[in-house]
């Protein structure tokens, strides 16, 4: 992997999970 | 530390329920986002090790994660915040610089005091336990997990930092 590939998997990695994890968060609290 | 950060970031969330949870969780991981960033730009770099835990070598990430650096990006994060509140800021700013504090333990010696400075330090799990870095990781996600859950919080959203963990393990990484 070239470290271009590193950079954009860390910056991915670092991005994608967070309105995700946030959504669920707000929509599936337990009750 | 990847998934660790999010755990991070939803026990934050369960300690200071007013804090946007989206600023939390991207505070969490703001230096890596830097990072990746700054090695896309070429201002800070990495070499894959295959076969060395943890299958890269952060050769140069002083900018993004220096424990000088890391105060300065908490800062300036937690300084977007400040209109909602002080209690809101202090929680941004500190998920920011959890991530240092998070980093620390695993890291090999390459975290700077500041940006150039010839001190590194980190406890370097990932290299003294090349699989057993991944149980202590998931100890701290659980343990965070169990008090954001315990705050009347989602399920769901920990079931996902156990997933995210599951595909960073040291058996199904892309970087190993």
């Amino acid at each position: 992997m070239s470290s271009f590939g590193f950079g954009l998997l860390c910056l991915i990695s670092f991005t994608v999970p967070v309105p995700i994890l946030a959504w669920l968060d707000r929509i599936w609290r337990k009750r | 530390m990847y998934a660790g950060h999010y755990a991070a970031g939803l026990a934050i969330k369960a300690n200071q329920p007013q804090a946007p949870t989206w600023a939390l969780l991207l505070g969490v991981g703001f230096l890596d986002v830097l990072f990746g960033i700054f090695v896309m730009l070429g201002i800070e770099h990495v070499s894959v090790t295959p076969g060395i835990s943890p299958g890269f070598s952060l050769d140069f990430i002083d900018w993004s994660h220096s424990l000088a650096m890391s105060i300065v990006w908490a800062l300036l994060f937690s300084s977007f915040f400040w209109r909602r509140g002080k209690a809101v800021a202090l929680a941004v700013g500190f998920a920011v610089f959890s991530h240092f504090l998070l980093d620390w333990p695993m890291h090999p010696h390459d975290l700077a005091l500041w940006p150039h400075s010839s001190i590194h330090i980190g406890l370097g799990l990932w290299r003294l336990l090349p699989v057993g870095w991944w149980w202590v990781e998931l100890v701290f996600i659980a343990a965070a997990c169990c008090y954001y859950v315990a705050r009347g919080r989602s399920l769901w959203a920990c079931a996902v930092v156990v997933l995210l963990h599951v595909v960073n393990s040291p058996w199904l990484a892309v970087a190993k």
